[in-house]
């Protein structure tokens, strides 16, 4: 009985331990704030900081909507298909984030973020 | 050196004005000059000469159904059309049965913007009427209230097509849509889908241009040649012209 206990902590131990080194091993995962995993982008550097853009990148979507679709000011370095140059992953970068935080947003029920 | 009291106020008066400065400098940056914008002084139409658009040509519908993804939901009754080819038939048969290609007319008083209850149609400054489908709530007035039954609404919804043109978002299911003279090519510097094929590998029977330029063909042919608008008497000034109609 105590060797079957034994076993099975070593196996819990191992099985933990090689779980923990396959996330540390994940290299293209970045925390995120609260423990969310996302992608690690592929450029140097967001086009606002990356601290503001957590925060604050629906505002910056929508004031670019009304731009576009209202003024035709496109400016194509700072729009949506262009977030796909250093995020290609939709699932593995905006998704994960949202259903960590709950949120539903419907852009992409009509823009298409090319793979 | 010492300086004296006054000296050493101003200057953290100036230090003070720099800080609240700063930031505002940065706000008042050049914008990257990858920008379009639509101007003012510019009028997008379009002419159609009526005498080239043979009856069993459909290459204006065929390229503004892959350019703009518009769906095609196999029943009749929902279907979506940006663009349409139209019969005309003479009843005393002085004239042979022609076609033409009907579309937004993109008028200057336009009807479908009037009632719009939640400003999601607009005139855009060039003249070309859109509709913000972001706003849109589907209620469908713009439809009855246009004469040209240009609007469609959107009764299902569509997947994002595999050779889809990713430049153009499809419309989610409830919304109205209809042609945007493709706003997309046009801030380009590019023509319309519909114009360009129908240049290339159609009749040639589209032209397309700012007709406040004087200098445009568009221009000069509207202002040489007889040219109609569908339902000139409703005084929308309409601007997809006719020639030969």
């Amino acid at each position: 009985m105590v060797l079957l206990r034994t076993v099975m902590i070593v196996l819990a131990v191992l099985v933990t331990g090689t779980a923990l080194a396959g996330e540390q091993a994940a290299d293209d995962l970045v925390l995120a704030n609260g423990g969310v995993r996302l992608q690690k982008p592929k450029g140097k550097a967001c086009i606002r900081p990356t601290e503001w853009m957590r925060r604050n990148h629906m505002d910056l979507l929508i004031h670019k909507q009304a731009m576009t679709v209202r003024e035709g000011a496109r400016m194509r370095s700072e729009s949506l298909l262009q977030c796909q140059s250093c995020h290609p992953n939709r699932e593995a970068f905006c998704d994960r984030c949202h259903d960590y935080a709950g949120v539903e947003p419907n852009c992409f029920e009509c823009h298409n973020y090319p793979e | 050196m010492t300086m004296d009291r006054r000296t050493v106020l101003g200057m953290g008066g100036a230090v003070a004005a720099g800080v609240l400065l700063a930031p505002g400098v940065q706000l008042i940056a050049a914008p990257p000059s990858n920008e379009t914008s639509a101007a003012g002084s510019q009028r997008w139409a379009m002419l159609v000469d009526v005498n080239k658009c043979t009856p069993g040509c459909t290459a204006c519908l065929d390229a503004c159904r892959k350019e703009n993804n518009v769906p095609l939901f196999g029943d009749p009754a929902r279907d979506v059309h940006w663009i349409r080819k139209v019969e005309v038939q003479d009843k005393e048969h002085r004239r042979a049965p022609f076609t033409l290609p009907v579309l937004c007319n993109h008028c200057e008083n336009p009807p479908c913007v009037h009632v719009c209850p939640t400003l999601a149609s607009f005139i855009r400054k060039d003249g070309i009427v859109l509709i913000d489908e972001h706003r849109c709530i589907g209620c469908r007035y713009c439809m009855i209230a246009c004469p040209y039954k240009a609007r469609s609404l959107v009764y299902f919804s569509t997947r994002f097509p595999k050779d889809g043109n990713p430049r153009v978002p499809i419309r989610a299911k409830g919304v109205v849509e209809k042609c945007t003279f493709c706003v997309h090519r046009v801030d380009d510097g590019q023509l319309p889908a519909c114009v360009e094929t129908c240049q290339g590998s159609g009749q040639g029977a589209m032209i397309f241009g700012d007709i406040n330029d004087p200098q445009s063909e568009i221009a000069q042919r509207v202002k040489t040649l007889r040219t109609e608008t569908i339902r000139a008497d409703l005084g929308l000034k309409p601007h997809v012209h006719y020639q030969g109609l």
